[in-house]
């Protein structure tokens, strides 16, 4: 039988008894390790679980996946880097527990770049992890797992983290929903942190209103996270009904237009003609559409801003990561050459370089220059896209220059070009803590591409309304990558 | 003495007193057992997330306003960020940038003379954990980590040991009497850093400054001050004050010396930034006002009023102001009425002897105010003797009674009806010895007052029958 | 525009209890040229130092602080459960000696 199917749908078919979720979890658990074999998405399989109970819960029932840097109560949890290798918790991410309340069943842990930090999957200790639409090209990152097996049909969701992008870029390349709510709404209790004052917590799903369900399930206040808030009357999936005539977007003329980039690809020109396609689907339906011209000093700076807060509040934030009192000892003759050898040995070459950048900017005599220049900048960034959300419903952006790249010949190095504004502007969700979602709209290389949705704090009906409107004008809701053969679908 | 100017500042860290840690939920209270008061944070597990305890906040708005500080509109914090075995994180939440209070000021006493010592900043932040150390192996014990510590720290604005000492006393008794903290340096709960510069009596510019660290008792921070002046100016004297270098020290208890640990090229960058996690927390003027009303009467407003106002000796009220319980004790005694200066004479001698022979707290002191009142109330009156009121005082702790159950065998005959009915009769049985008496015979006085003390069996009041007696016997 | 050299990015990384490999130290210095290139652009916005810096994404947020009460302590077998080294119910390294 076909499990390919939206939550509202597996849920039906669960209460009327044609399938169980038992047999759910089974085949899950068959297509996670197929699509591990190609796509290494996965640092845990939990090959004992078992079907749960089925209520009128929507969720009931239904097998799902946790990102690695989520703490899960004794379930292994290395947030793809060596030194957690064999860390297993002993308490789970306030998420995490959320979910459990609707009885879900979580049937892996899926791999993603260390610790969150990157965008291309290739970081996390179990290896690249791959494009289930093309096993050359990557799944993007950093929630590479999830995407990849979202979008491979394993379950109909899994939990992702977003600090830059890294829900809604890999979302993009894999074809998929990537969502992440306004900051504060998930509670960050449990999650691994990158920057505590850019990680968002979020889902990725093949549905907009999949995405509501999972995140309504997620969110609440939290007493262990001062930074969350109550949202207890916000119900993002009752609040889905696709009417969005007279509503005003805009994009950022400085980043989409053509005209920026004079020696763009095929493929970047073929993704920005899309994109311009979709807008006009929107218009369809009575939503308008601007160009916005924004300061391009502040457009030029989006990147290094982001490249100076992260890098400093991640240095920070892995200084607990000494294999002192969890993750492998070192080795050394003092505590010191101890926690120095476990920390070389157990980080990537990408994070150890971004922890030197992070240090760097907070030292004394630097940081006036790059750390806080930087949150003054993220200010008035943020400040202008607020004045800017006074006049529209939201923001809608192309994700990243086209398809996803090639594995080949990423190194996911901080370098610079005139394409680097239209990879890098989804952090403008993360420096204002806005509500964004990616949804896939069409292919270019006969790969999937994504159009992004943000709006502004606390508005994220509006902002999934809005995606869901689009989202029933498109052929690509629930669709997955042709990665397994027809037969492992039945 | 010395013919240098000593300049010294200094930073007091004091555990707080609460029922959980700063931002932690975890027990604060000291623990015998290693481990046993920790939630993951404490130890820094991945994904914890720091909570803000708001006793803590309220307590360092309290010291704030005792030191007339300056409180900022908006509370946040820091991380300092450094690596130490002693800190899970590998960074300490502290204030900098914003701290509970800045340029303050408070006045204390030196030698009898007012001395106003100027306030830097006071910050809420929290504990590391503690380490024991073993000949090979250090066992790190984290129940200590996330314990509140307030950390105030004064302008350089000291010139002695004693002065610094009296400062850091005076403070002890603020943060008691204000239930902050137990600040018992026995505990380990107050830890100093000194820094210490010289200069020329008549220089207008700061010598180098060297600064020492984490010294334990008052004592030591008295005996680092003094080392550190000698040998700054023994090698100004020597005329190599070069050889003073910005530096951190630490204090060797042994050898009474300091070390060095390391000089200024070696400083730690602490790269401090506003904690992410914790959002602004808005400090309520009306808030504030409510905090600034429970702030106690302090020692020294105390040691003014009890010698200007209730007549106290300057030693006595330095007593009773050496503890809050002492001080709340002799209080609440004078509010029943009883007369300041016998109180004191009670509490000076006879009750912190007791308290002292028995280990106790006044907290655990049998005779409450109430029940000392039973005491002093007679003895004021006259109708025990000072002999009597010790001996009842003995006897109700002893026996833990109320003392005027021993009252009804001692009292004295004071009735002054009963007194002259006696006397009359006792007199017209003596008209002779009357007689004698009116003829220059004065020393038979003492002869009516035996009679009268064997008829009452020596219960009546000596004083009352004097009275009488001289009156009758005009 | 600043001096990067290997000496200060390997200062650097030891400060962090890091070790760099060669080629990471070469990485660094070249990405770190870029930064610092947007970041001198961003000194010369105007009134750039006027701005007050964003802190945290939620800038309106407040919270409400935790009432003083003390949750059970985490039980010695899960403190432990992760740890390489350790000795009775402590954590146990090789002697600490110096200070912070």
């Amino acid at each position: 039988m076909n499990y390919i199917k939206t939550i509202e749908e597996l849920h039906e078919m669960l209460t009327n008894g044609e399938v169980t979720s038992e047999e759910l979890v089974q085949d899950s658990l068959k297509k996670a390790h197929l699509v591990n074999d190609k796509c290494h998405a996965f640092v845990t399989l939990l090959d004992d679980a078992k079907g749960g109970f089925v209520t009128d819960d929507l969720l009931s029932g239904l097998p799902y996946g946790i990102k690695d840097n989520y703490s899960t109560k004794g379930i292994l949890s290395t947030g793809s880097s060596n030194t957690l290798k064999d860390y297993v918790p002993f308490f789970s991410a306030t998420a995490v527990l959320n979910l459990e309340k609707h009885n879900v069943i979580p049937i892996g842990k899926t791999a993603m770049d260390e610790f969150g930090m990157g965008g291309t999957g290739t970081t996390a200790h179990t290896g690249n992890i791959l494009n289930p639409w093309d096993l050359k090209r990557m799944a993007g990152g950093s929630s590479s797992g999830s995407a990849a097996s979202v979008a491979a049909g394993v379950y109909p969701f899994a939990l992702g983290s977003d600090t830059g992008d890294s829900i809604r870029k890999p979302a993009a390349f894999c074809g998929i929903v990537g969502y992440k709510p306004t900051y504060g709404m998930i509670s960050r209790y449990g999650l691994f942190p990158f920057a505590s004052s850019l990680d968002h917590c979020g889902c990725l799903t093949r549905s907009v209103k999949d995405a509501a369900i999972v995140v309504d399930a997620m969110k609440g206040q939290d007493k262990n996270d001062l930074t969350s808030w109550d949202s207890s009357s916000i119900h993002l999936y009752d609040s889905l009904d696709g009417k969005v005539k007279g509503k005003k977007l805009f994009y950022i003329k400085e980043i989409v237009n053509m005209e920026n980039y004079p020696d763009a690809s095929s493929e970047l020109k073929e993704h920005l003609d899309n994109f311009h396609k979709t807008l006009k689907l929107l218009e369809e339906e009575g939503v308008s559409v601007d160009e916005v011209s924004i300061d391009r000093d502040l457009i030029n700076a989006i990147f290094s801003v982001y490249q100076c807060l992260s890098c400093a509040e991640a240095t920070s934030n892995m200084s607990n990561l000494t294999g002192i009192i969890f993750g492998p000892r070192g080795e050394g003759k003092n505590i010191n050459e101890m926690m120095k050898d476990h920390r070389t040995k157990g980080f990537s070459s990408l994070i150890k370089r971004r922890f030197v950048i992070g240090s760097y900017v907070l030292q004394k005599e630097n940081q006036e220059k790059y750390f806080v220049n930087a949150q003054r900048v993220r200010r008035l960034i943020v400040d202008k896209m607020n004045e800017l959300f006074q006049k529209y419903d939201a923001l809608i952006m192309p994700v990243s220059t086209g398809p996803a790249p090639y594995i080949d010949g990423s190194k996911d190095e901080i370098t610079k070009d005139n394409t680097t504004n239209l990879e890098e502007h989804l952090q403008i969700g993360n420096f204002g803590g806005f509500p964004s979602i990616t949804i896939p709209n069409g292919f270019v290389s006969n790969l999937p591409v994504g159009i992004n949705i943000t709006g502004k704090c606390y508005d994220d009906v509006n902002v999934l309304n809005i995606a869901y409107a689009l989202e029933s004008k498109m052929p690509y809701k629930n669709q997955i990558a042709p990665l397994l053969k027809e037969e492992d679908y039945e | 003495m010395n013919k240098y100017k000593a300049v010294i500042g200094l930073e007091m860290h004091c555990e707080m007193k609460s029922n959980s840690k700063v931002f932690s939920s975890a027990e604060n209270s000291y623990n015998d057992t290693p481990n046993a008061n920790i939630r993951p944070i404490d130890m820094a597990f991945p994904g914890t997330l720091p909570t803000v305890n708001l006793e803590c906040i309220r307590k360092a708005l309290l010291m704030s306003l005792v030191l007339n500080c300056k409180q900022p509109e908006y509370m946040y914090f820091d991380r300092k960020n450094y690596y130490y075995p002693d800190l899970p994180k590998g960074y300490q939440i502290t204030q900098m940038h914003d701290p509970v209070g800045v340029c303050g000021h408070i006045t204390i006493e030196v030698d009898g003379e007012e001395k106003e010592v100027l306030i830097h900043d006071i910050h809420l932040e929290e504990d590391s954990a503690s380490l024991d150390h073993y000949s090979t192996i250090s066992l790190i014990d984290y129940n200590r980590a996330g314990v509140p510590l307030l950390e105030l720290v004064t302008e350089p604005c000291f010139s002695s040991s004693k002065e610094a000492v009296m400062f850091l006393e005076y403070m002890r008794r603020c943060y008691q009497y204000c239930d902050v903290s137990e600040a018992d340096t026995k505990k380990g709960q107050i830890r100093c850093d000194v820094n210490v510069s010289i200069m020329d009596e008549d220089a207008t510019e700061l010598g180098t400054k060297v600064e020492i660290k984490n010294i334990n008792s008052f004592a030591n921070v008295a005996a680092a001050i003094e080392y550190e002046i000698k040998r700054q100016s023994e090698l100004k004297d020597a005329g190599r004050y070069d050889e003073v270098e910005q530096e951190t020290r630490r204090f060797d208890e042994e050898s009474g010396t300091t070390i060095r640990m390391r000089g200024k090229v070696d400083a730690i960058d602490y790269k401090y930034f506003v904690e992410p996690n914790i959002p602004k927390f808005k400090i309520d003027p009306a808030w504030l006002q409510e905090i600034k009303k429970t702030i106690p009467v302090l020692p020294r407003e105390r040691k003014i009023k009890y010698i200007k106002d209730l007549g106290l000796t300057e030693y006595d009220a330095n007593i009773i102001i050496k503890e809050k319980e002492y001080a709340d004790y002799f209080e609440e005694c004078v509010a029943l009425g009883m007369n300041p200066k016998t109180v004191a004479n009670y509490l000076t001698v006879q009750i912190i002897a007791y308290l002292n022979k028995e280990g106790i707290t006044l907290k655990e002191f049998y005779l409450t105010p109430n029940l000392l009142k039973q005491i002093i109330e007679e003895l004021e009156k006259g109708t025990i003797s000072s002999k009597q009121a010790k001996e009842i005082f003995n006897k109700a702790l002893l026996e833990k009674k109320e003392p005027k159950t021993y009252l009804e065998g001692t009292t004295q005959l004071s009735d002054e009806k009963v007194l002259e009915d006696i006397i009359i009769k006792i007199l017209n049985n003596s008209q002779s010895q009357i007689e004698e008496y009116k003829n220059g015979k004065t020393n038979l006085f003492q002869y009516f007052v035996g009679q009268v003390m064997k008829e009452t069996k020596g219960k009546a009041n000596p004083n009352m029958v004097r009275d009488i007696l001289t009156d009758k016997l005009k | 525009m600043h001096n990067f050299t290997k000496e200060l990015v390997d200062d650097l990384a030891d400060k962090l209890l890091i070790g760099l490999t060669d080629d990471e130290n070469k990485l660094i210095l070249n990405e770190f040229n870029i930064i610092d290139e947007t970041m001198e652009l961003i000194t010369k916005i105007p009134n750039i130092s006027e701005v007050t810096p964003m802190t945290h994404a939620l800038d309106d947020q407040t919270y409400t602080p935790r009432a003083d009460e003390k949750e059970e302590s985490i039980k010695i077998e899960d403190i432990l459960a992760n740890c390489d080294f350790y000795e009775g119910r402590e954590i146990k390294v090789p002697k600490v000696v110096g200070g912070e």
